[in-house]
């Protein structure tokens, strides 16, 4: 009873702090600037409804209550034709302009407009994936303030559903479709950068499959896009093992560990030595064979890097025995030289810390990147 | 017009005997053809089911004490486990069959004034599905549980690796035939077992609500049935009709499980709904006001939730037009809601209002449906939806509407019946608290909870960031509260088995036939045919000390006779 | 059917209802007069006489008339059970209409026909039988339930066979759809083919608008990266295998004995893509189908039992009344699966 009280007194005074009002998170899209009004709006209505309905019965459990032994009085009215019909009509008149009013906001809401940037979106278990017109790709989703961004949407495996509360957007993804999000942020984020959460149940990583969303001023997004760009291509050959690796893995260790720990798929620790025909490479996979019988000149896999690639674009292949379907392709979301970093990095593991992942022999001198 | 006969406690002399004492031995209970120990049985199914179901549910809310990992050994895949066992056994196993199976079983034929449903076999055999399906549940828990969340969406369910899937399915496919041959039972019962005198129109509110939850229980649950079952055949050979890399569509389960699982949410709130009539009029001594706007409201809710299911899937990517359409029609169904909410009030303008236990989960059942139905309208408007969907404001929303009033309601209908199905007063005190202590924990659980949604906090999340956690926090606490309630509740109704003093025929001062047999009642219901008046008026009533309940006065009833109400 | 028998059922029930209406005006008007009018003085006349009629139920016909109303309800749920099925199929054949009108042609119009004939005629000895019981015709009624039965036997025989064909055929859901028959000569190509690497979901058409760029750490995914699942465990073939198999650079020419074989579908260049959708939908609706014939079956040999044992006659023929009514929703929801699958052009 307290607590719609105080949302009460909150409403009214209608503040819009970095932390949102009492009900809902900063307003931070055009989207939010239509749904917020609303959102309160029927909040009131709620609050009228409520409070009037809670007085009533109070009022009538108090004044009517009886004793055991008590004569009872049997005035009250049956049934009341008109006022029947008032509560019937008077909800359905309210229901209808609130729906109006969503109605016409929501299709502003799925319709993006033509000149919209658009990025790319795939999500699978459990990453997302942001990709942007000139190629760049980031893990957390980065904007340009000011003019309207449109989301194209995919995902891999099974459902997933890109929300953003801050700018009250919310849709699913689904295996097969193309879905559509949209949405204009006019505040550079800064150090406040918004949520973006998987809001479609997707399995053991659903609640970690949350990421940022940062608004930039149009400048710094477009400086932004060039450096992340082309990170990958300024690392020469011979260091994008340490400099690259760690960075790919971030989306590799949600399923492997570098410790041995036993994960949703196997871990990297000793896998250098198993695709090698040194220890554990007679371990089975599902269909019986082993390591050693799959790789090697004139088996299926000349190399063990053959084997190591093809585990990345069609991991369903061969599947490490106790271990499910579960990694979807990378195809089409690791270049080449990507691969090499992966597998560069699983080749000197030994320098990489096994928790973090983190390299820890000293790095010479690199070029300033990001890969945020 | 009078309902209770002053000739009526010879029954008490005459025939000593009572369902319960008829016959003795475990086989007269497993092989029971009575409706009345069907009921029975049910009810103690759907109470220890409940039981487990809410040792889940404070596991989940334990856990989400602290973001990351609270409870030592529960990973993100355990907990899935857990939220999607709660979901699927409170659905499944508890709310659907609490009111229709349990209550409604053992109350109706009486209600009615017939000695049976019309398929007593059936009716045990539909008992017996649901052990079935329950042992099914079990088995899937032994080979490795599921963690689909209750709504089995594909391609999640046709791909997740635990190996309780299929036999989980099967579960909740033979609970769907329980429950198809109970609402089929019902629907005849209805039909062609009211005794003479009953006509549609005096039948009590109760009735009407369960008719109607009959009704969607028998249209609605085959459509679950098969879509479950392709699942199944998805699951083991891969025929692709859901399946995106065949050609197939996901979003097509979508539709086919909210076809059944909208209606469903009726099937749990509709026989709560009678319950609240017949125990808003019955406690408050009063004639219930506007019977036939109640009665029709439960019909309409009935037809309207066939045409509601798209308002689960604004964010699906279904098209405009129909969002739009479902969106309108996800709208009226407030209005027979409302109706029924103002009717229930006005019952009590100008009532005798005695705050028994029962009323106690009336009124508290009126205040959490409010809310519940109230902050329905932010769901059901477009653009708030798309802000709301999927986080904990939806689930707060079921939350208080599906555990607030329709759990709520059949506990509320469980004492009210309690009497009558045993025999035995509970202490009035303790149950008063306890549902004073369970509505508390109820509303600082839950109502928490929309502030969590409003804020961005999906649900089903095993982690969460930092700034949830004061919400979390309380949440977690008001669970605590109303669990303890709930054990409270449990120990008034133990005990008075015990402890508790015998039952007058009328301990409340009710209209409706079963207040005419004894308590317990006799094995064939009624010694005579009873006579069928309006069930609402209680004008005839009086309190009788030494019986320690209401009996039927003469001189009142002549009274009443000379001034018909109508 | 029955209406010769029902004015004898409605003198029974309207006699008992007279009684019960002069028992409720006592009642109304003398309370004190209940205890003689109870319900062991009223209906137990019929007890005695009818030992089928249940306590509950006051007549034979009540207790008719209650069992004919579940049974309607019953089918009512058989009705949304398969509709839930018939939905699939109007969405799938919406989304594919050429996967249907082609696919259509694989499927044997006359074991079709012909088992919609042995239903239909199955359906009208079920009539006979119900009209025999009425008419306390018994040995009559048991030889048509037994001729109910034999048609119910027929059609499963000739679904048999169709089903065996196209397994062999491997006309077949899912991924053994693209399996080539073992048999057939030009294995080698064939193996060749269905091993070879999926192709892309058909469903997925949009272009990708963005732009190429060598540079990035994710290459463009062209349409075929979005591959819903990992690429090896996809279906060997949602376009057509022919197309992959060009497209793949395989030898495939138009005189290779591997795509010859006029049965073989995936022989056939003009295959649409997807066509395993309609075998997966063929399969589970007369699956499901022929799982109510097998249930039919046992009911209709129940039924002869207890005919045989004498259990019916023109007061009690409820089982087989409310047995013929489940019977003729199975034919009837075959005689919607029929044109639905073998009759599309």
């Amino acid at each position: 009873m307290i607590a719609p009280l105080h949302t009460l007194v909150a409403a009214l005074a209608a503040d819009t702090t970095p932390q949102g009002t009492a009900w809902l998170p900063p307003a931070a899209s055009n989207i939010a600037q239509s749904v917020d009004p609303m959102f309160y709006a029927i909040n009131w209505i709620c609050y009228i409804f409520f409070f009037g309905i809670l007085a009533a019965l109070v009022y009538f459990v108090v004044k009517y209550r009886v004793r055991k032994g008590q004569a009872f009085r049997s005035d009250g009215p049956l049934h009341h034709l008109p006022l029947e019909t008032s509560w019937a009509v008077v909800p359905l008149l309210i229901v209808i302009v609130i729906f109006y009013i969503g109605f016409r906001d929501f299709l502003n809401i799925s319709t993006p407009p033509k000149n919209a940037y658009v990025v790319q979106v795939t999500a699978q278990k459990w990453a997302w994936n942001f990709k942007y017109p000139n190629g760049a790709t980031s893990d957390d989703l980065y904007v340009p303030a000011g003019r309207p961004v449109q989301l194209t949407m995919r995902a891999s495996d099974v459902l997933h559903c890109c929300y953003i509360p801050d700018f009250r957007v919310k849709k699913d993804l689904v295996p097969g479709r193309y879905s559509y999000l949209w949405f204009q942020a006019d505040d550079v984020s800064g150090q406040n950068p918004h949520n973006l959460f998987c809001t479609e149940y997707c399995g053991t990583g659903h609640s970690t499959m949350n990421r940022k969303v940062h608004v930039l001023a149009q400048e710094d997004f477009d400086a932004w896009l060039v450096e992340q760009s082309q990170w990958l291509d300024k690392i020469p050959e011979e260091e994008l093992f340490f400099r690259a690796g760690p960075k790919i893995y971030a989306r590799c260790q949600q399923c492997h560990s570098l410790d041995g720990t036993k994960g949703i798929g196997p871990s990297w620790k000793g896998l250098w030595s198993r695709v090698h025909g040194g220890e554990g490479s007679n371990e089975k996979f599902g269909d019986g064979s082993t390591y050693a019988s799959l790789i090697g000149p004139g088996k299926k896999y000349a190399t063990p890097e053959d084997y190591l690639r093809n585990s990345i674009l069609n991991p369903g292949s061969e599947l490490v025995g106790g271990y499910g379907n579960a990694m979807p392709s990378f195809k089409g979301q690791l270049n080449d030289k990507a691969i090499d970093a992966v597998i560069g990095m699983m080749q000197h593991l030994d320098d990489f810390d096994p928790k973090t992942g983190k390299y820890l022999k000293e790095a010479p001198a690199a070029p300033k990147v990001s890969m945020k | 017009m009078t309902t209770i006969d002053a000739s009526r406690p010879i029954d008490l002399a005459s025939r000593p005997d009572n369902y319960l004492t008829h016959t003795r031995g475990f086989l007269s209970w497993a092989l029971t053809l009575d409706h009345k120990r069907i009921g029975v049985m049910y009810m103690a199914a759907v109470l220890v089911s409940f039981f487990v179901g809410g040792v889940f549910a404070l596991l989940v809310r334990t856990e989400l004490l602290t973001p990351g990992q609270t409870i030592p050994g529960v990973t993100a895949d355990v907990y899935n486990q857990f939220f999607t066992l709660h979901g699927a056994i409170m659905v499944f196993l508890v709310i659907i069959p609490s009111i229709p199976a349990a209550l409604g079983n053992f109350v109706l034929p009486i209600m009615l004034g017939a000695k049976d449903v019309a398929f007593p076999r059936l009716n045990l055999g539909s008992f017996y599905l649901w052990l079935a399906g329950a042992a099914f549940t079990l088995v899937s828990l032994a080979m490795g549980g599921f963690d689909t969340g209750w709504t089995f969406y594909t391609p999640y369910s046709t791909t997740t690796t635990t190996g309780g899937v299929i036999p989980v399915l099967f579960g909740v496919f033979i609970l769907g035939f329980s429950s198809i041959f109970t609402g089929m039972n019902f629907v005849v019962t209805v039909h062609k077992l009211r005794p003479p005198g009953m006509t549609w129109f005096r039948m009590p509110l109760f009735l009407w609500a369960i008719y109607a939850t009959a009704i969607i229980q028998v249209l609605a649950t085959p459509v679950l049935a098969i879509t479950l079952m392709l699942v199944v055949i998805e699951r083991t050979i891969n025929i692709g009709i859901f399946d995106p890399s065949m050609g197939g569509d996901p979003v097509l389960f979508q539709h086919f499980f909210w076809f059944y699982s909208h209606p469903a949410v009726y099937i749990m709130i509709l026989p709560a709904m009678g319950i609240i009539s017949e125990l808003i009029s019955v406690h408050a001594h009063r004639h219930i006001f506007g019977y036939k706007f109640i009665a029709l409201s439960s019909i309409a809710i009935a037809i309207f939730s066939f045409l509601v299911w798209g308002h689960h899937m604004f964010t699906s990517g279904q098209s405009p037009l129909m969002n739009t359409l479902f969106s309108l029609i996800s709208f009226s169904v407030a209005i027979p809601s409302a109706v029924k909410v103002f009717n229930w009030l006005t019952t009590l303008y100008k009532g005798n209002i005695s705050l028994t236990t029962p009323m106690w989960y009336a009124l508290s059942f009126m205040v959490l449906f409010t809310i519940g139905g109230l902050t329905g309208i932010h769901l059901a408007t477009l653009n708030t939806d798309v802000h709301l969907h999927d986080t904990y404001f939806v689930v707060a929303h079921f939350h208080y509407v599906m555990m607030g009033s329709a759990l709520i309601g059949m506990i509320g209908g469980l004492h009210h019946w309690w009497p009558k199905m045993t025999g035995k007063m509970y202490s009035e005190k303790l149950g008063t608290a306890a549902c004073i202590i369970i509505f508390i924990g109820f509303n600082v659980t839950f109502f928490t909870q929309f502030y969590l949604g409003a804020k961005g906090m999906p649900r089903r999340y095993y982690d969460y960031l930092p700034e949830y956690q004061t919400y979390h926090v309380i949440s977690t606490i008001g669970s605590y509260i109303m669990a303890s309630g709930f054990f409270l509740t449990a120990y008034c109704l133990l005990s008075s088995l015990y402890s508790g003093r015998k039952a007058a025929a009328n301990p409340w001062g009710g209209g409706s036939l079963e207040w005419q047999c004894t308590s317990p009642p006799p094995h064939d219901n009624f010694a005579v045919q009873p006579s069928v008046g309006d069930c609402y008026d209680f004008r005839a009533l009086r309190w009788d000390e030494t019986t320690q309940g209401y009996v039927n006065d003469p001189a009142l009833a002549a009274e009443a006779a000379r001034n018909p109400l109508h | 059917m029955t209406r010769r028998l029902r004015p004898r059922l409605h003198e029974i029930r309207s006699t008992d209802r007279t009684k019960d209406l002069a028992v409720s005006t006592l009642h109304t008007s003398q309370a004190t007069a209940h205890e003689a009018h109870g319900h062991d003085a009223h209906g137990h006349g019929d007890h005695a006489k009818y030992p089928f009629l249940q306590h509950h139920f006051d007549t034979p016909a009540h207790q008719f008339d209650s069992a004919k109303l579940g049974m309607w309800l019953f089918l009512a749920t058989e009705v949304l059970f398969f509709g839930g099925l018939f939905v699939a199929y109007a969405v799938l054949r919406s989304r594919f209409p050429e996967v249907f009108s082609y696919a259509s042609h694989y499927l044997d119009t006359l074991m079709g026909g012909v088992n919609t004939c042995v239903l239909i005629l199955s359906s009208l000895t079920m009539a006979l039988a119900v009209r025999f019981a009425q008419t306390n015709r018994t040995k009559a009624m048991v030889w048509c339930l037994v001729l109910t039965f034999m048609g119910a036997v027929g059609f499963m025989v000739i679904k048999y066979f169709e089903y065996s064909h196209k397994i062999h055929e491997h006309l077949v859901w899912g991924k053994s759809f693209y399996v080539p028959p073992p048999d057939q000569a030009g294995a080698e190509e064939a193996k060749v083919i269905s091993t070879a690497p999926a192709p892309a979901p058909v469903a997925l058409t949009v272009a990708n608008p963005a732009a190429p760029s060598v540079a990035s750490l994710v290459s463009t995914p062209p349409v075929e990266a979005s591959a819903i699942k990992p690429a090896a465990a996809a279906p060997g073939g949602l376009a057509s295998v022919r197309e992959q198999a060009t497209a793949e650079g395989l030898p495939v020419a138009d005189n290779d004995p591997a795509f010859a074989h006029p049965s073989m579908h995936l022989a056939d260049p003009k295959m649409p893509a997807n066509t395993h959708l309609f075998f997966a939908i063929y399969y589970c609706m007369t699956g499901l189908h022929g799982i109510h014939v097998l249930a039919g079956m046992v009911m209709l040999a129940w039924l002869i039992w207890r005919g045989a044992r004498g259990d019916f006659n023109s007061n009690y023929f409820t089982p087989v009344d409310v047995g013929g009514l489940y019977w003729h929703i199975v034919d009837l929801v075959w005689i919607f699966l029929f044109p639905l699958f073998y009759l599309i052009h």
